[in-house]
């Protein structure tokens, strides 16, 4: 079913992407909330479902790939992602009828609102990760077999390309290179296909999963009420309420054509004595409690102030601050055999099956 | 001794301390101007105390924020220029009536600090004549990726000047932030705020050099540190949101609390900071919601609620600074600090001076990352010694490395802060413990 979204969706949509997403500042996502704003005033936004639309429909992922600067520091101008729907239309010959997020979290859970905004496309409430991986490879899409080519890609200099590849893996070491050359950002559209495709191997309800969180979030309720709120819809647990006793930057070795940067933070827990450590690399990779694992990627981690609530972005996280660590599964389609291959520690370069790989 | 003043439009307030001690609690002198209530207050120090007085540190920003901010043209870097309105930076409603005028120019740089394109400084110059004759004499110039090359901002500021030594011009790479948009508001406020910076400064110096002609004369920073008067007129939007710091810095001094946290009573709430080394703990951006953050390293204050977690083995201090107290504090606080104390002008009287070196540094590997965190802690005792520090008493207070998510590999932000006394101050105000590893 199709609805029009209210300025108090987006709004929540922005607190709902930040809480899927706490490794990454916020910034950028705040940008794009008051354009988005802005240009509601003089049009309506449209999210539909997958559902709606006929079953070959043309649809395309659109988000930005970055590895450089930061979207925040060189924001876009406005005219590069239709740029990228207009390449891969030229390139397809065929009309695209509505667009779906890259991932459902962070800046990418934000921009196909924007874009629908300028293209008067609707926005699919479906996304190909449900979350966001650090990787364009790491989609259900990718399980699925749907090709992720052409990707039609533009950065903030205005110059663009087209990149055919012939497996996932291989377009994301053409792209990253790309888009470092491009600037450190560029505005992607990519996984063109049908709408029963997405349907089959998408991510469903994921922008209004966003939505939901920010309700919660924003809510003037008791941060202890928010938890349980929370915890009912993600399926969350709260693994400990620690402080941070140590921060260590580049802590594990690393493939340097990646986005990557890895680092660790130590926690301890006062009222167990227990040790919890982070490992992080782009996103909150592993969660281990006395060395044991808590979580491991896919599972999705947020770190919430423990007084108010709020998410910590890892780059607030400071010595002696106390953080309560949530973690919840991701889509279940990432606890597949294939899934786990792709998104698992050892995908990351950490030599650890996740724990549910015997029963996946 | 040391003084502390907080100078507002037409009054100012003063108290004196002789190290943790307050010998002339906090006075204030209203008269017809702000040159007039500072020289008054400063005379009556100098009846009471003669020459004592190796410090005067003032807090400017009530005077700062009250001020209408001076008009400023914006030039902004970049690729290319927004392509509609709804992506152009947005400005915090405070400071957009003060920009007359933005100017795009050609250029930027990436996070390796490679040109994105060519600085079009000629389409600048043929623009320059247009800005140079109007009334407005302040500019402010944001590049895209300033935090990794400043180069296109200072050929933008160097063509200024060449045409006109006598604009005022802020640059965005003086402010860490890897977001534009901070970096732009903090340079337009900055450079809004540059002409009652400089008024200030010379008041404060005539006052000073007229009745203390020995002290060192400080303004105080939004970090908890100082910084010399010469800054202020540079520099006016470190000083544009000093007291939380100098709260907190002032009920640690009280209590001899270097490493600890400091809870705030005020009429307004409650609040709560830490100590660290003798100083608040800083972060490098004042955020104001959901728009764009001032990229000054300020002090951390959060508001204090019933979930507030006190860790044991942390010393806490609790200022009960109301001006009603017949009820005891809220949350069970019991107040362990005397409340008779303006402890923001304490903290101001007990400011160090501080340095900051917050940028990129490209690193292969963790041998490399040790030695350019070296170099930074080097290069931040260096600036406080710059600042007037005597070079064997800076201290590091902050040492940190952080990972950029996303970013170029290699590519780190390390942020070191130092502090340091002058030399006609032997004695350190909060004594702190040797620095051991890393925070």
């Amino acid at each position: 079913m199709s609805t029009q979204l209210t300025r108090d969706d987006v709004r929540h949509l922005r607190t709902g992407a930040h809480f899927l997403a706490c490794a990454i500042d916020p910034t950028a996502i705040h940008v794009y909330t008051d354009m988005i704003l802005q240009a509601m005033e003089h049009q309506s936004l449209e999210l539909t479902t997958v559902d709606e639309l006929a079953s070959d429909d043309l649809v395309v992922a659109v988000g930005m790939v970055t590895q450089g600067l930061f979207i925040a520091d060189m924001p876009p101008v406005g005219d590069e992602f239709l740029g990228c729907i207009n390449a891969m239309e030229a390139s397809l010959g065929r009309r695209v009828r509505a667009i779906y997020p890259l991932a459902a979290a962070n800046i990418n859970g934000m921009i196909p609102l924007m874009v629908g905004l300028q293209s008067s496309l609707p926005v699919i409430d479906s996304d190909p990760m449900g979350r966001v991986f650090p990787l364009i490879s790491q989609t259900t899409l990718s399980i699925g077999q749907v090709p992720i080519s052409p990707i039609a890609m533009m950065g903030v200099t205005g110059e663009h390309a087209l990149v055919e590849a012939n497996s996932p893996q291989r377009a994301e070491t053409l792209v990253r290179a790309l888009v470092t050359e491009l600037g450190g950002w560029a505005a992607t559209a990519m996984y063109p296909c049908s709408a029963a495709q997405l349907k089959e191997h998408g991510v469903h309800g994921s922008v209004s999963r966003m939505i939901r969180i920010g309700q919660i979030q924003d809510s003037e309720t008791s941060v202890e009420r928010k938890f349980l709120m929370l915890a009912e819809l993600l399926d969350a647990t709260r693994v400990a309420r620690a402080r941070v006793s140590h921060i260590e930057g580049l802590s594990r070795p690393t493939d340097l054509g990646l986005p990557a940067q890895p680092s660790s933070v130590t926690l301890e827990d006062e009222s167990t004595g227990q040790i919890i450590r982070l490992e992080i690399q782009n996103e909150i990779l592993l969660v281990l409690v006395d060395g044991a694992i808590a979580a491991a990627v896919p599972d999705m981690v947020t770190l919430l102030n423990s007084e108010h609530g709020t998410v910590v972005t890892l780059d607030d996280v400071r010595v002696g601050n106390v953080v309560d660590v949530l973690t919840y599964p991701a889509a279940a389609q990432w606890y597949s055999h294939a899934g786990l291959d792709l998104t698992e520690p050892k995908a990351f370069g950490i030599p650890l099956r996740h724990p549910r790989r015997s029963h996946a | 001794m040391r003084i502390g003043l907080r100078l507002q439009e037409t009054s100012c307030r003063s108290l004196v301390l002789d190290g943790r001690n307050i010998v002339s609690a906090a006075r204030e002198i209203h008269a017809d101007s702000l040159a007039e209530a500072l020289d008054s207050a400063l005379s009556g120090i100098r009846r009471e105390f003669g020459s004592g007085i190796t410090d005067i540190t003032a807090d400017v920003g009530r005077v700062l924020a009250s001020r209408k901010l001076a008009n400023v043209v914006a030039v902004r870097i970049s690729p290319r220029p927004p392509a509609d309105a709804f992506h152009v930076a947005g400005l915090p409603a405070l400071v957009e009536p003060a920009v007359s005028r933005t100017v795009h120019v050609c250029g930027g740089h990436d996070m390796r600090g490679r040109p994105l394109a060519p600085l079009d400084l000629e389409a600048f110059l043929t623009a320059l004549p247009g800005i140079l004759s109007g009334d407005v004499r302040n500019v402010a110039i944001t590049s895209v990726g300033s935090t990794a090359s400043m180069d296109h901002e200072t050929r933008i500021a160097d063509a200024i000047l060449s045409n006109d030594s006598e604009m005022r011009i802020s640059i965005s790479s003086d402010f860490f932030s890897s977001i534009f948009r901070d970096r732009d508001y903090t340079a337009i406020l900055n450079s809004a705020l540059m002409e009652t910076g400089e008024e200030l400064a010379a008041n404060l110096e005539a006052a000073g050099r007229r009745h203390f002609p020995a002290a060192t004369l400080s303004f105080a920073r939004n970090d908890g540190g100082r910084a010399p008067l010469a800054r202020l007129a540079m520099m006016p939007v470190h000083g544009l949101r000093p007291e939380p710091a100098m709260a907190i810095l002032g009920a640690a001094t009280l209590a001899g609390v270097p490493d600890g946290e400091v809870i705030l009573c005020a009429d307004s709430g409650v609040s709560v900071g830490y100590t660290r080394r003798g100083l608040p703990a800083a972060n490098s951006l004042i955020r104001q919601g959901y728009e764009a953050s001032l990229a000054s390293n300020a002090a951390v204050v959060g508001s204090y609620t019933a979930n507030h977690l006190t860790r044991p083995d942390v010393p806490s201090v609790v200022a009960d600074l109301r001006t009603d107290q017949k009820t005891p504090p809220p949350f069970g606080l019991i107040a362990t600090l005397p409340s008779t104390h303006d402890v923001a002008l304490v903290g101001s009287a007990a400011a160090p001076l501080t340095s900051w070196i917050d940028r990129l540094e490209t690193v292969s590997g963790r041998a490399d990352l040790k030695a350019v965190q070296h170099r930074a802690e080097e290069d931040a005792q260096s600036a406080a010694v710059q600042l007037g520090a005597n070079p064997g008493q800076t201290r590091i207070i902050e040492s940190n490395v952080f990972a950029m998510p996303y970013g170029n590999p290699g590519i780190v932000r390390i942020r070191v802060q130092a502090a340091g006394e002058t030399s006609s101050n032997n004695e350190r105000f909060l004594a702190t413990e040797p620095r051991g590893a890393t925070p």
